[in-house]
């Protein structure tokens, strides 16, 4: 869209006059949104720049001595920031596989039920979760696992086992984390694939009874194959956003434990927490890392859905 | 013995197919417990008494029923929970209606096929999903340039647009036939007072979708608030649940009142009942509200 100099000079902008003429009204409805666009992530970007100084807040964003790329070697050579890269890929790779295996099997038992009774409440119930704060997930967190009056260990007890100070071993939290978040979002995808599945043309599956297959095949070899689309178009939204931890799940179930804190420090809460103890500009960098690699692999697992799916894209 | 093939098959059939309905049932049954489990836990504790939870532990039925707690957190501690809850719900509210009329006014616009530059702005719009600046420069723009410390704006301006929710909106918006909009414009009407008296009418159940999503959003919200508030009287409730679990005297008042220290906290009972507290509007709303959210996600979030 380069505009050629010596030809139509005043033609763009003529056509731009008119068109504003003609539907302000539209435009100005456009504007409240666009203003919020602005102020809360185009402004921003200039922030940025802070990430190559050395951020003093008297100095401000565009007084602060520059440093270069300073800040980014910090990130490199920061066992802390690398521990950080490495829990986010694991706790999104357990949520992306977890995230794809149980839903479709809800999926399809559900399915499974017709339309009865059953059916609608154990949705009911299995969706409710998605509608609680991480903070309640906390609070529920610390019902299960608190060393003292904790369900867990108040079952141990009644066991006579000796019980477990769940709090203070930094190395299960992982795995809670990715079970609360397979707890809270399994309910959500499996609608997903509802929805796909009450397109599949009913015929179809008729046939195949007709033949002599039995549910497993059917499933095996109708139900799968066709829920494919949404599954791979899923896993490519997941794909592109493996590097953004879930801020709120770890903040809010861990917040700023001293002891589970380290295990399952994402970048998000990384950036976070170094914002107090390593300065503004290290957290810029950090977090304009993160951000750059996203776009990078949201772009490609684009073009990957584009190819697939016949030219259509992920958004 | 069977003369028919075809029922032949179909009780061959049915020996295959029914221990498979049984594992489905199963299945379902056991997760839908997993979901319902802890919340029935959160809330029989709230329900027990103190000092039964801290000899015998947290169980599925109080021990001894007591409402206590609830005396405690809306009475003796001074009016924490009050205010909490009226900040939750003048920002859920304000929160809300701010964000249908911003998310409505634009998705209308860009449903209109003629705009010439409706491409132009929903890139810019998309743009926002895919690249961003980063937590660091969003919280030093809101805090320092746009003055969201301690403030209502600082609640409810960073949640108020979800370009998500706008092209949930906008797909629907495209269904309605341009014709409807034609005659009106005959009739002299402006595009705001089409957008007011045409689509807004027509489209009630896509704006109750979009809105109620807003609203659990704006009510489940605590991270504004940590980044923004420090002033007690304007947590939210769910920023003040987080506190409390982090140390359960956040739930007092500033100054207690002379004889009033030497009151016993319910620390454990506290917590669950104030999680009960949490989500109380949210389980007694759910079965009205659930459809809506169904409906919302089947129609926005994947597309064939």
């Amino acid at each position: 869209m380069v505009s050629r100099p010596g030809k139509y000079p005043y033609k763009r902008e003529r056509v731009f006059l008119k068109e504003m003429r003609l539907n302000k009204t539209l435009y100005l409805m456009c504007v409240p949104a666009l203003l919020l666009l602005i102020a809360l992530c185009y402004i921003p970007f200039g922030g940025v720049y802070m990430a190559f100084t050395e951020f003093k807040p008297l100095d401000g964003i565009f007084g602060s001595r520059f440093v270069g790329l300073d800040k980014f070697r910090m990130f490199f050579i920061s066992k802390d920031a690398m521990r950080s890269v490495s829990n986010t890929l694991i706790i999104n790779a357990w949520g992306l596989a977890l995230g794809l295996v149980f839903p479709i099997t809800l999926a399809v038992a559900l399915n499974e039920l017709r339309r009865s009774v059953l059916k609608r409440l154990a949705q009911g119930l299995m969706f409710f979760p998605y509608f609680l704060s991480w903070v309640v997930v906390g609070a529920i967190s610390w019902a299960m696992f608190n060393s003292d009056t904790g369900m867990i260990n108040t079952l141990y007890k009644s066991l006579g086992w000796q019980p477990v100070k769940w709090m203070a071993k930094g190395e299960y939290w992982k795995g809670f984390l990715i079970t609360f978040n397979v707890w809270k979002w399994s309910g959500y995808s499996s609608i997903l694939y509802l929805a796909a599945m009450a397109n599949f043309d009913p015929n179809l599956f008729e046939a195949a009874e007709v033949d002599g297959a039995n549910k497993w095949r059917r499933i095996i070899h109708l139900t799968l194959p066709m829920l494919k689309p949404t599954a791979v178009t899923l896993t490519l939204l997941s794909i592109g956003r493996i590097f953004y931890g879930d801020f709120g799940m770890v903040w809010g179930i861990i917040g700023n434990n001293p002891v589970i804190g380290p295990w399952v420090q994402i970048i998000d809460t990384y950036v976070y927490t170094s914002m107090r103890t390593l300065g503004f500009s290290y957290a810029t960098a950090v977090g304009l890392m993160q951000s750059v690699l996203g776009l990078v692999l949201v772009i490609s697992a684009n073009a990957v859905a584009k190819r697939i799916n016949d030219g259509e894209g992920l958004f | 013995m069977k003369p028919f093939p075809g029922r032949h098959r179909s009780i061959r059939q049915s020996r295959g197919d029914v221990p498979f309905k049984v594992i489905c049932v199963v299945f379902v049954v056991f997760f839908s417990l997993i979901c319902l489990y802890p919340l029935w836990l959160v809330l029989s504790v709230s329900l027990s008494d103190e000092t039964d939870v801290l000899r015998y532990g947290y169980a599925m039925w109080p021990r001894k029923f007591s409402l206590d707690t609830y005396y405690y957190i809306f009475r003796q501690s001074g009016s924490r929970i009050t205010d909490s809850y009226i900040v939750t719900i003048v920002t859920t509210l304000v929160g809300t209606l701010g964000a249908l009329l911003v998310t409505g006014m634009i998705s209308f616009a860009l449903s209109i096929k003629h705009l010439r530059y409706r491409g132009v702005i929903a890139f810019v719009c998309n743009f926002t999903i895919i690249f961003s600046a980063g937590l660091i420069p969003w919280y030093i723009i809101c805090s320092r340039y746009l003055g969201f410390t301690n403030t209502y704006a600082g609640l409810i301006l960073p949640s108020m647009f979800s370009v998500w929710y706008m092209f949930m909106l906008r797909t629907f918006l495209s269904d309605i036939p341009p014709s409807l909009y034609e005659s009106a414009t005959l009739d002299g009407a402006g595009y705001f007072g089409i957008f007011w008296r045409i689509t807004v009418p027509l489209s009630k159940t896509a704006l109750l979708t979009i809105g109620l999503m807003y609203a659990l959003n704006y009510w489940n919200n605590w991270w504004n608030a940590l980044f923004f508030i420090n002033r007690k009287e304007l947590y939210p409730l769910q920023f003040l649940l987080y506190n409390v679990l982090s140390s359960v005297n956040a739930i007092r008042g500033g100054q207690m009142p002379a004889g009033v220290g030497s009151i016993k906290i319910p620390a454990e009972t506290v917590k669950m009942s104030l999680t009960v507290v949490t989500i109380g509007p949210i389980i007694l709303l759910y079965p009205f509200i659930q459809k809506y959210f169904i409906s919302g996600i089947m129609s926005g979030a994947v597309k064939e």
